[in-house]
């Protein structure tokens, strides 16, 4: 159990970190509260190091950690800065204007408390290799991100929000739950590699079977995949900007890591094509129809941020390509590695998306955040270097080459190609053209329109205008060190399914 | 070393190659093309600026100055080893593992080997020159306008520097789409004027032809033999062995896709060096500025096609048509050519026409397997038409843009204008091929060449009919303009009355700024001599002795000052020493008889067939049996002309064709001559009826062109315009509207209420469950 604990440096690292924040998040000293973020961000920064030092796991995908790790210390430093000035702004007006510091009025302390306590359950997740380590892992990603979200803003909307994430977030755990106990009751074991190790000699079974799906089913919701994404627009709208590029990428990370250890306990078999028929099917039909639903709800929305959360639903769709391709045989390359793909896709759309979410969050209107297209017309005469983060941005995500976007899309397609799924590979090239549509209306109204005085200004929390420009850059940045990126993914999706007697905790599967 | 090479006879390619080892070279040989660089960046910086001096002109002097000043030294320094300078890593893919890695290499480096040498030693003296020269000559502009003219300059040499040096194809393609952007830009210089931009429109389209034949020539090579460098290339063994087939005649053995890389590769040479049917941009391109035509329109740009085909020799030699193609596109040319430019009355259309017709001539010589002498026509020809091309200039601007030899006449007795005639006198002797001129010199060893290589004798003589031609037309010019009772009118440039122009095609003008507003009768008649001119400020009061019924001004050309005169003669004392060339620098054997044989042997273009073994060493004209790049000679021919060695013969035969073109020139527009407009021409005109028309309308082959390529190409254009706006749009406005009217199906699903959703989520997890069970129960694969 010892070694365990040089796997998860980098969580214990965060939770270290997250009780310090706790701390000073509430201090009655106004400059120990300003420290906070960078408290955060140091604790990030310590855990992207461990991470990087990490060993590999017991898990299906040995290689994950170091890399899923270090991807969500990164993507938590980028979002940190966004976080600025999201809770507490009254009442540190107030304090500014000599009232009393009251730590029972203030939230600073738990919501980047909540913020590192949700990295560190989706290292966790990385990290897991049983069922249970698995769902408390997911819950600790999830449960600080339903008080985030009621928390972000004062207006009714984020609490009515808060509130839905909640129980629908708890209807979906509930879901992959049930599914997980299938699964214990199908193989007798929680541990993943045994599970996979029992399913790779007898097969799925009706039980088996039951359990798989469902458990995908209810991750689904994690990601936001059909039919378990009807919380997305109304939550992503709700809260505020920064939370909801949070929730863009945290729990859509924790759901396909999830994914993954799902799907491969059912397992690609040796040459990597070999997934069951139903869980093929499953994958198949809700990946189709996520990508659809989301793209053609997105085309509908006049709200920016609404835009967003279908665009997120129909990202994930495409990535469930890549999880259908799966791992390849052994030495895959990228182009036939569809988790690697997976891998890179999620890293490229967390720094294109939060660009998007970053330049709404900076524009301000009596302390309102845009959200409405109107919002951001002419943003690039009027303010330049958030206009062209916008523009950046946006076409990134519709996958314009040679942009970042395309370079993941070009990953999943080849993969799905290569493993013979050329039908939703095609499905994915029309979703690709409809979502220009919605992506490119951003883009003119970005750059082609002429500005109009909105009122709106950037925010006085300077570090969100950080955020926007780090991630339009990121954007060209990750685009040079692509070729890198594109390698330490392939490396880290390494799939390794135990042979059956070398399981671990094999005699409690055998007594059953 | 350089001795060892002089005294071997023949160096050949195909067993050297190998062996020549390709080291490194000193790096300072970068400054030639990078100081180029500079110098355009410079003149940017200046335009940016608003400098309104001359600056521009001469820092782009002192730049290329010192670009040949490295060339000279890089020509001294050479020691017969072909070397590569790296400027840095350019374009690097590898791919594949262990037998089937392969990799994508080219480098931002240089080549020099003496091909690329001779090459760039008169591209950046030439460049230099002209520079001075293009100085005053666009003086009118000075401001923006200046510089940017100097930086497309500058930029031009610097491409131009990256085509001939370049190591690889994709350097080479590099600098061939870069001199092709510098002299679109320049040609467009007055693009305030329509005829000035369609023209560079057209040369950049009809480039964009020849370039695809040559991206795509270039896709093969490395298709191929799995490398754009020259240096890998050469030396490849499969190359060699193709050679090895080729030198027996063997040419079933080499496969067509090598065949097929100098057809396309000549695709690209046509079109950059304006050979038929691709030649119609360069009159055109006329429209440029005069230094413009003269260092890229006749001297350096144009020639990127000879030296292409020079470089690619080996290639050549693989096919047994490739070479007679480009033999007899070259003459085709050249004839073709030579008859529109009889018919011009514009003298600098002339030039260009015999532009065309003389790269021909460089055509045909590589053609019939004397690349030498393609090289040593090519720098011959760059001295001496870059000379007529500044003469001619020289002439537009001091007759504000006239460039009608029908209304220019006696030039040589005008005050100011003696270094031009001089210049114009010994330019025309060179292109007409006069005795012991260069022009003589390098034009007869193609002649010769066409007369020794079996079945070439057809071109030989075509080419010899083409010589008296260039002849006649060379001195009509002359004649017309330079010689003769004295008149001339001012072109239509500061002009604001109406200009009478009875000419039956656009004259292409040159605004200048000359102030042609009346001088008051008393400015004082010149009587200086040109070389106490100062520049553009002295202006030659000259009454019109020939007054013309509607001369309401009086009009005073301006002479040359002392940088368009200064060049004229260093070009005039070049023309004249280039046909030294033809007696240094060589030894016994033709192959290396000479300067430039002596560099062409050492380079790609050199070659080694049987017919070099007889035709080059011989003193005497009688073939003996052998095989070579056009097959097998079964028995031994004899090939003499007027009964002896062509070599020789060709001195006397190509000497009195040009004189007796020079003596028709004469009799036919200078003999009684006593008015600008009309000579004995005219009345001799008439009795070939309509084909001197045909011929000044340039055998309506652009006429032919619109019909048959442009109109359709814009029916079909307007066809699709309407098809993709009916059809196509239509279309995408449907699979646009599609993905909306679904959203709005499935719109009412996103209520806002929680129980919704959560009866949404359970209720669409059963039914994918029912779906997806059923599906594996079509498929059978359930578990």
């Amino acid at each position: 159990m010892i070694e365990k604990l040089a796997i998860v440096w980098p969580e214990i690292i965060l939770f270290a970190t997250t009780c310090v924040v706790m701390l000073t998040g509430q201090w009655p000293v106004c400059a120990v509260r300003r420290m906070t973020p960078w408290l955060a961000a140091v604790g990030l920064i310590a855990a992207i190091g461990a991470a990087m030092a990490s060993p590999p796991s017991d898990g299906l995908y040995p290689d994950l950690v170091p890399y899923a790790k270090s991807l969500v210390g990164i993507m938590g430093l980028m979002i940190l800065p966004l976080l600025a000035g999201t809770v507490d702004r009254e009442l540190e007006a107030g304090v500014a204007r000599g009232e009393r510091f009251e730590p029972l009025r203030s939230n600073g302390a738990e919501f980047y408390a909540f913020f590192l306590f949700s990295l560190t359950g989706l290292m966790l997740v990385a990290s897991s290799d049983t069922l249970i380590w698995l769902f408390l892992a997911l819950e600790l990603t999830s449960l600080p991100t339903y008080m985030m979200v009621t928390l972000s803003s004062r207006s009714t909307r984020a609490h009515e929000a808060g509130v839905k994430y909640f129980f629908l977030g708890a209807l979906g755990a509930a879901i992959f739950l049930y599914g997980f106990t299938l699964l214990y009751g199908a193989t007798g074991s929680v541990n993943i590699p045994t599970i996979a190790a029992h399913f790779a000699e007898h097969g799925l079974g009706p039980i088996g079977l039951a359990g798989v799906l469902i458990s995908l089913i209810g991750l689904f919701f994690k990601i936001a995949a059909v039919p378990m994404h009807f919380y997305t627009p109304d939550v992503y709208q709700g809260a505020a900007s920064p939370v909801s590029a949070m929730l863009a990428f945290v729990p859509k990370m924790a759901g396909f890591m999830a994914i993954f250890m799902i799907v491969g306990s059912a397992g690609w078999g040796p040459d990597g094509t070999g997934l069951p028929v139903p869980v093929e099917a499953l994958l198949w039909v809700v990946a189709a129809m996520t990508m659809t639903v989301g793209n053609v709800l997105a085309l509908l929305q006049s709200s920016v941020k609404r835009m967003m959360a279908y665009s997120s639903i129909a990202h994930s769709g495409y990535m469930l390509v890549g999880v259908i391709a799966g791992p390849g045989g052994d030495g895959a390359s990228f182009w036939r590695n569809g988790l690697a793909a997976v891998l890179f896709y999620l890293l490229c759309y967390g720094v294109m998306n939060l660009g998007v979410f970053a330049v709404l969050a900076s524009l301000e209107r009596k302390g309102q955040e845009a959200d409405d297209i109107d919002d951001i017309r002419g943003l690039v005469r009027t303010h330049p270097p958030l206009g062209w983060s916008m523009v950046i941005c946006c076409l990134a995500l519709l996958g314009f080459p040679p942009l970042l976007g395309f370079i993941g899309k070009v990953g999943l397609i080849t993969s799905g190609i290569t493993s013979g799924h050329l039908a939703l590979v095609i499905i994915l090239a029309i979703n690709s053209a409809i979502a220009a549509l919605y992506y490119l209306r951003l883009v003119a109204a970005v750059y082609l329109e002429p500005a109009s005085d909105t009122g709106f200004r950037p925010s006085r929390y300077g570090s969100r205008q950080v955020a926007a420009l780090v991630s339009a850059g990121g954007v060209l940045v990750l685009l040079l060190m692509s070729n890198r990126l594109i390698t330490a993914a392939d490396d880290a999706s390494r799939y390794a399914p135990v042979a059956p007697e070398t399981a671990p905790y094999a005699e409690a599967g055998a007594n059953n | 070393m350089i001795a060892d090479l002089l005294t071997t006879p023949a160096l050949s390619m195909s067993t050297d190659a190998a062996s020549l080892s390709v080291g490194t070279g000193p790096s300072w040989v970068l400054l030639i093309p990078f100081l180029a660089l500079l110098g355009a960046a410079l003149c940017g910086v200046y335009a940016a600026l608003g400098v309104k001096t001359k600056a521009p002109a001469w820092t782009i002097v002192a730049l290329l100055a010192a670009s040949f000043a490295a060339t000279v030294a890089m020509w001294l320094g050479f020691d017969g080893n072909p070397y590569t300078v790296k400027a840095f890593d350019w374009i690097q893919v590898r791919w594949g593992e262990g037998t089937g890695a392969a990799a994508f290499i080219a480098n931002f480096s240089f080549y020099v080997d003496t091909l690329t040498i001779y090459w760039m030693l008169f591209v950046t003296g030439l460049a230099t020159l002209i520079a001075l020269y293009a100085s005053e000559y666009m003086s009118h502009d000075v401001g923006t306008g200046y510089s940017r003219f100097f930086a497309a300059f500058s930029l031009f040499v610097f491409s131009m520097a990256c085509l001939v040096m370049g190591d690889n194809f994709i350097m080479l393609y590099l600098g061939w789409e870069g001199v092709g952007l510098c002299s679109y830009l320049l040609i467009g210089y007055f693009y305030k004027k329509p005829s000035a931009v369609a023209a560079a429109k057209k040369a950049f389209i009809v480039n964009r032809i020849g370039d695809l034949g040559l991206a795509l020539g270039i896709y093969l090579i490395f298709v191929h033999f799995g490398t754009v460098e020259f240096a890998a290339l050469f030396a490849d063994a499969k190359l060699q062995g193709y050679l090895e087939a080729a030198k027996v005649g063997n040419f079933d053995d080499i496969p067509a896709m090598a065949k097929a890389i100098p057809l396309l590769l000549m695709v690209g040479a046509f079109g950059k060096s304006a050979q038929f049917p691709l030649y119609v941009w360069l009159p055109d391109a006329m429209e440029g500025p005069t230094p413009v035509s003269a260092l890229i329109h006749a001297a350096t740009m144009v020639t990127a096609g000879v030296y292409l085909i020079a470089r690619t020799y080996p290639l050549f030699l693989t096919s047994e048509i490739a070479l007679p193609i480009v033999a007899w596109i070259g003459t085709i040319t050249a004839l073709l050519a030579a008859t529109i430019g009889m018919a011009q009355f514009d003298i600098k259309r002339i030039m260009a026409y015999s532009t065309v017709s003389q790269l021909g001539y460089m055509f045909a010589g590589l053609g019939v397997l004397t690349p030498t002498g393609a090289a040593y026509h090519t720098l011959t020809h760059a001295f001496f038409k870059a000379l007529l091309f500044l003469c001619c200039g020289a002439v537009m601007h001091g007759f504000a843009g006239q460039l009608d030899l029908r209304k220019l006449s006696g030039l040589r007795k005008v005050p100011g204008w003696r270094w031009v005639t001089i210049g114009m006198l010994v330019g025309c002797l060179n292109l007409a091929g006069f005795p012991i001129t260069a022009g003589y010199f390098s034009k007869d060893t193609i002649l010769a060449e066409a007369f020794v290589t079996p079945g070439a004798s057809v071109i030989g003589f075509l080419l010899l009919l083409t010589a008296g031609l260039t002849a006649y037309y060379t001195f009509r010019v002359f004649f017309r303009v330079f010689m003769g009772p004295v008149h001339y009118e001012a072109g239509e440039e500061g002009h604001d009355h109406e200009h009478h122009d009875d000419h039956a095609h656009d004259t292409p003008g040159h605004h200048g700024d000359h102030e042609s507003e009346p001088h008051s009768v008393e400015s004082e008649p010149a009587s200086q001599g040109p070389e106490h001119t100062s520049s553009e400020e002295k202006h030659f009061a000259k009454h019109s002795p020939a007054p013309d019924k509607a001369k309401q001004h009086e009009f005073h050309p301006h002479a040359p000052g002392w940088a368009i005169n200064a060049v004229l003669i260093t070009l005039t004392a070049l023309s004249v020493l280039a046909s030294g060339l033809y007696f240094v620098g060589g030894n016994k054997d033709l192959h290396t008889k000479h300067y430039a044989g002596t560099m062409i042997a050492q380079s790609t273009a050199a070659y080694d067939t049987p017919y070099d073994k007889y035709a080059f060493k011989g003193e005497h004209a009688v073939a003996q049996p052998g095989v070579g790049p056009r097959g097998v000679i079964a028995e031994p021919l004899t090939m003499p002309i007027i009964g002896g060695d062509p070599h020789k013969m060709m001195y006397f035969v190509s000497g009195v064709i040009g004189l007796v073109g020079i003596a028709l020139a004469w009799w036919l527009h200078l003999a009684g001559r006593t008015t600008a407009a009309e000579c004995r021409m005219d009345k001799v005109a008439r009795m070939f009826g309509p084909i001197p028309k045909w011929a000044e309308h340039k055998w309506y082959v652009d006429e032919f062109y619109h019909a048959v390529f442009r109109m359709p190409l814009v029916i079909v254009s307007h066809l699709s315009h309407w098809f993709d706006k009916l059809v196509i749009d239509g279309l995408v406005n449907l699979f646009g509207l599609l993905p909306r009217v679904l959203g709005g199906l499935i719109r009412p699903s996103q209520s806002g209420a929680l129980q919704g959703y959560a009866a949404g989520m359970i209720g669409g997890a059963a039914v994918l469950l029912l779906v997806v069970l059923l599906i594996a129960a079509r498929i059978g694969g359930a578990a």
